[in-house]
């Protein structure tokens, strides 16, 4: 063991001496976590209609013209993003975003959300878009930072990731 | 035998000479015990000649180190380590980030540590905002009695 008291560190990221694991998640984590989900479901959206274009051009001839305001379009990108969310808090209590982030969806007491719950949180989440997102001020202003597609599923979002183990890999690098 | 001897036979009753003697060799005693320097005395002893007579090994074998660390409550002792200050300092946490750490696990971590960072200033200001005490992150979910239990 040698000493490197004299070291300098690098810019130190907010402190967190404790772990986060199962506390209540924050605002700002849930909707990066939900932005990025956005972009993922969409990319990998537009990404099948250009396989779906090319397949049909190689074996028509053909080209598909997508337009975004065709109604079978709006469709189809409305149940995968409602398979891609239902699925994902079913299968693991959390989407693509959610696990970047270390978010996770659980019940109101701490267990697994089973697959009812993400479907009703799933069919309840754009009712917290409507009134200028009025729905999400419950995770701002309630103890348990729940948003109404939280309440209505009996749901809620929990971090879970190590923060401990993070500021001690952090300090470990200085 | 008369009533003194069998008194003396029986010890109850000393003698006035040897009561004399007997105090007067305390009282020797108590001044040359007074009159010893006891540092000269250990600077004369060779510890290390003493040391090397006691089988440690055996000593050892005589203590129950099970009961001994029984009653040592060592979560107290890990609560006194500042163990952001071991790992800052030295080179345990430099085997840690080596056996735990990528580059993309620790690109993960900042990024996740500045969201957390950010949810605490929205909170902390939404608390101010309300006169109520940001305290950090409330939680976690109360757990079911029957898993709490296990």
């Amino acid at each position: 063991m040698t000493a490197r008291a004299g070291d300098a560190l690098p810019s130190a990221p907010p402190v967190i001496r404790e772990s986060l694991q199962g506390k209540y998640a924050g605002f700002a984590s849930r909707f990066t976590a939900f932005a990025v989900d956005l972009g993922v479901g969409l990319g990998v959206f537009l990404l099948a209609l250009a396989a779906i274009s090319f397949a049909a051009r190689v074996l028509t001839g053909s080209d598909i013209a997508w337009n975004k305001g065709d109604t079978w379009v709006i469709i189809a990108y409305a149940a995968w993003a409602f398979l891609y969310f239902a699925y994902s808090w079913a299968a693991s209590g959390r989407t693509a975003g959610m696990a970047l982030f270390g978010v996770r969806v659980v019940t109101g007491d701490g267990t697994d959300a089973s697959g009812r719950r993400a479907v009703v949180r799933t069919l309840a989440l754009p009712l917290s878009f409507l009134f200028l997102g009025l729905g999400f001020t419950g995770i701002l202003l309630g103890d348990r930072r729940r948003a109404l597609h939280d309440v209505i599923a009996g749901t809620a979002c929990i971090y879970s990731w190590d923060a401990r183990a993070a500021r001690l890999r952090f300090l470990s690098r200085g | 035998m008369d009533w003194s001897e069998r008194r003396l036979a029986e010890g109850r009753l000393v003698p006035r000479s040897e009561a004399l003697a007997q105090a007067a060799i305390e009282r020797a005693v108590e001044l040359v015990v007074s009159s010893l320097d006891v540092n000269e005395l250990l600077d004369m002893v060779d510890l290390n000649a003493v040391l090397d007579q006691v089988d440690i090994d055996r000593v050892l074998d005589r203590i129950d180190l099970d009961r001994l660390l029984g009653r040592v409550d060592l979560n107290a002792i890990v609560k006194r380590i500042d163990v952001d200050a071991l790992v800052e300092q030295t080179d345990i946490g430099a085997v840690l980030a080596r056996s735990t750490s990528g580059v993309a696990s620790d690109v993960l971590d900042v990024v996740r540590s500045q969201t957390v960072g950010l949810d605490d200033f929205i909170a902390r200001w939404i608390g101010r905002l309300r006169r109520r005490p940001y305290t950090g992150p409330p939680g976690p979910p109360d757990r079911p009695r029957a898993e709490a239990a296990s």
